[in-house]
């Protein structure tokens, strides 16, 4: 054989074996929500994000809101009359918030201030939907090329009675800060929320569930040092958590009781003691008004899709069967938060 | 009567059946020749850009390749360079090391991050940052330090841009993360407006996500909010690289090359033929997840001042020759 139809052969055999050994085509993101075949009812009105639009599920519909704006971050009153959510733009954001339908909105957190331009993440609802935790690097220092500054999200919290806003927790710096606000349901003065940290040595990533008294500011941690626990959703109830802890190559949705207050560490911590709900790579779990179901959004075939997990809390906390998919393929917003409302 | 034209001849014999055949298949043949020289253009050309003449001062490859049938291992040093418009083509720093280690003995692949600031010997420069390298001399040059300093016989390299990267992770798909922290930056070098100067304000929530190819690159770029800094960023960007793998794996590479390869040209080098390449990529969808090893030597350098004034990381070179030994064996120079 001469060098030239070798140099040719080879390549050509070499692409043969590669033909044979392709998997098909790769995930590809169609532009749309797209249901799953089974039609899945989603009780209430259960809120979502795809490519920044937000899209709400109710029964076998789909309602596109806010055209136009750029949303992150939905959450609802518990009556379901009122939403609030991150308005993206270029480099900033701000929360507003809104009737149900995305109409009368109200910006209510600034996107900028002399230090600079602000981002504004993540609100929730109290009970009695007056007050708005969020997050926000707002009260950094400028930063500069020449003078770098850190700008991690703190905790903070709008009263909007008097639209009077307050930091209730101060970022530990260069973590990112916190994230993943909520109020507990049924108390006015108990906030849940993740902690981002670093532990170990050397030094390793950590986010730890953090409870919080508004009253006395007392803050105590309920999962351990040297793990990755996160995105943390109160049944309504307010007796159970659901949140996602990381493992290895998966991110489960785990479940645990939750006593009434803290006035120290707990040892064991709530999360040594909790179930598994549901495997997989798995985000931004979200209850349902009525306690029966917890939706989330799961990583199936390269696409993020929102899945109904029925559960029952009548003594233990159990699933009631498995994991149905809502939509199929439909790359919905992973890093957004879910909404849900009767 | 005249006849004029060509009619046939009565009595005249055409081709025969077999030599009918042979003409149909050598025109197919010729067919899949042209079609394969044409689908494989852009591939060959991609492959071929790379620094192939030999630096002077820089020392050779310590090992050739081994053979395409061999057990050995095989080496490939990953490079990724700032190559926008305010550097100068010929002098860009490292900003990735990363030592891709393929063992086809054991069936698994170690990913070993190189820090960017490690005060190491640069073959003919003096003691210098190990990013200055690429800078200074390109690949021969990076290969050889690498090849000094960690004892790790480097048998090819790759390097990629920044648009080389954001074009992968958007050509693959996007690709899916788990952000094991907020990334908050104000000040993150906004690489693609039209200075090539200036900053921009970086978002990434933490948590599971898919990220686009822009997003991805300031996920593993990002360092000013990251109390471990590169180190952080090493741990970032060994996830990226896993990501990737993972969604190729889903994809008709046949279909997909030669468009890859036009994307790509110009952002990435290598001195790996097509068919080595192809060797690894089948190579690298029978690993599981289970067969990828991510190593670290984060656990054996210290921070420290050189004369000149830079911020630079100084090795406990026995412990990490030890940690190499775990990793390679006996596979290392001597």
């Amino acid at each position: 054989m001469t060098r030239a139809r070798r140099a040719l052969t080879v390549p050509l055999v070499a692409l043969l074996a590669v033909a044979c050994s392709s998997n098909g085509a790769a995930p590809h993101d169609p532009g749309k929500v797209v249901f799953s075949g089974k039609h899945v009812a989603v009780s209430g009105k259960l809120y979502a994000t795809k490519g920044r639009s937000l899209y709400r599920f109710s029964g076998t519909h789909l309602t596109s809101l806010l055209a136009g704006v750029m949303v992150k971050d939905p959450a609802v009153t518990v009556d379901g009359a009122r939403l609030a959510f991150a308005q993206l733009q270029e480099q900033s954001s701000a929360i507003v918030v809104s009737d149900a339908n995305g109409k009368a909105r109200q910006t209510i957190t600034p996107s900028s201030a002399p230090e600079g331009a602000l981002w504004a993440f993540a609100p929730h609802y109290s009970d009695d939907g007056q007050q708005i935790v969020y997050l926000t690097d707002r009260g950094k220092q400028p930063s500069s090329p020449q003078n770098l500054q850190p700008n991690d999200l703190g905790v903070w919290s709008c009263d909007l009675r008097s639209g009077h806003s307050e930091r209730l927790v101060a970022p530990v710096l260069y973590t990112g800060g916190d994230s993943d606000p909520v109020f507990r349901p049924g108390v006015n003065d108990q906030l849940f929320f993740t902690t981002y940290l670093y532990g170990g040595a050397p030094l390793q990533p950590v986010a730890r569930l953090t409870w919080m008294s508004t009253a006395s500011k007392a803050i105590t941690y309920l999962s351990p040092d040297l793990a990755r626990n996160f995105q943390p959703t109160f049944s309504p109830d307010g007796r159970f958590v659901a949140y996602i802890r990381a493992g290895v190559g998966s991110d489960d949705l785990y479940v645990m009781p939750l006593g009434p207050t803290f006035s120290r560490e707990p040892r064991p911590y709530p999360t040594e003691g909790a179930l598994l709900l549901q495997s997989g790579i798995i985000s931004q779990p979200v209850w349902a008004p009525d306690g029966r179901a917890v939706a989330f959004l799961k990583l199936v075939n390269g696409s993020f899709d929102l899945f109904i997990l029925p559960v029952s809390t009548d003594g233990t906390i159990h699933p009631t069967g498995p994991a149905e998919a809502v939509t199929h393929g439909s790359f919905l917003d992973a890093d957004s938060r879910l909404a849900w409302s009767p | 009567m005249s006849h004029s034209g060509v009619t046939g001849v009565p009595g005249a014999t055409g081709p025969s059946r077999t030599q009918w055949l042979v003409i149909t298949a050598a025109l197919v043949g010729l067919a899949l020749i042209v079609g394969g020289l044409l689908y494989l253009l852009p591939v060959l050309q991609l492959l071929g850009a790379h620094d192939a003449a030999p630096v002077r001062g820089v020392p050779a490859p310590a090992h050739a390749p081994p053979p395409l049938d061999s057990k050995q291992r095989i080496n490939i040093l990953l490079l990724g360079s700032d190559n926008d418009q305010k550097f100068q083509q010929d002098a860009l720093l490292s900003q990735t090391m990363i030592v891709v280690s393929v063992d086809p003995a054991h069936h698994q692949v170690t990913l070993l991050s190189l820090p960017r600031d490690l005060w190491v010997d640069i073959p003919g420069h003096g003691i210098g940052k190990i990013d200055l390298a690429y800078a200074r001399g390109g690949a021969p040059l990076a290969r050889a330090t690498v090849e000094k300093a960690f004892r790790i016989p480097i048998h090819y390299y790759a390097w990629i841009g920044l648009k080389g990267l954001v074009r992968v992770v958007d050509r693959v798909g996007g690709i899916d993360v788990d952000v094991v922290h907020p990334v908050l930056d104000d000040n993150y070098p906004n690489d693609f407006n039209d200075s090539g100067y200036g900053t921009e304000r970086v978002y990434i929530a933490a948590g599971p996500q898919h990220l686009d190819g822009r997003h991805a690159l300031q996920y593993v770029r990002s360092r000013h909010g990251d109390l471990l800094s590169d180190f952080g960023r090493s741990i970032r960007q060994q996830q990226v690289l896993l990501a990737v793998r993972q969604r190729a794996e889903g994809m008709d590479l046949v279909t997909a090359l030669p468009t890859f390869a036009r994307d790509l040209n110009g952002h990435v080098k290598t001195d790996l033929d097509l068919v080595r390449v192809t060797q690894l990529g089948l190579f690298m969808r029978g690993l599981g997840g289970g067969d990828v090893r991510q190593a670290f030597i984060t656990p054996y350098v210290r921070d420290a001042t050189s004369p000149d004034g830079q911020q630079i990381l100084l090795a406990d070179w026995p412990a990490i020759n030890r940690y190499l030994r775990q990793l390679f064996g006996a596979e290392l120079l001597p």
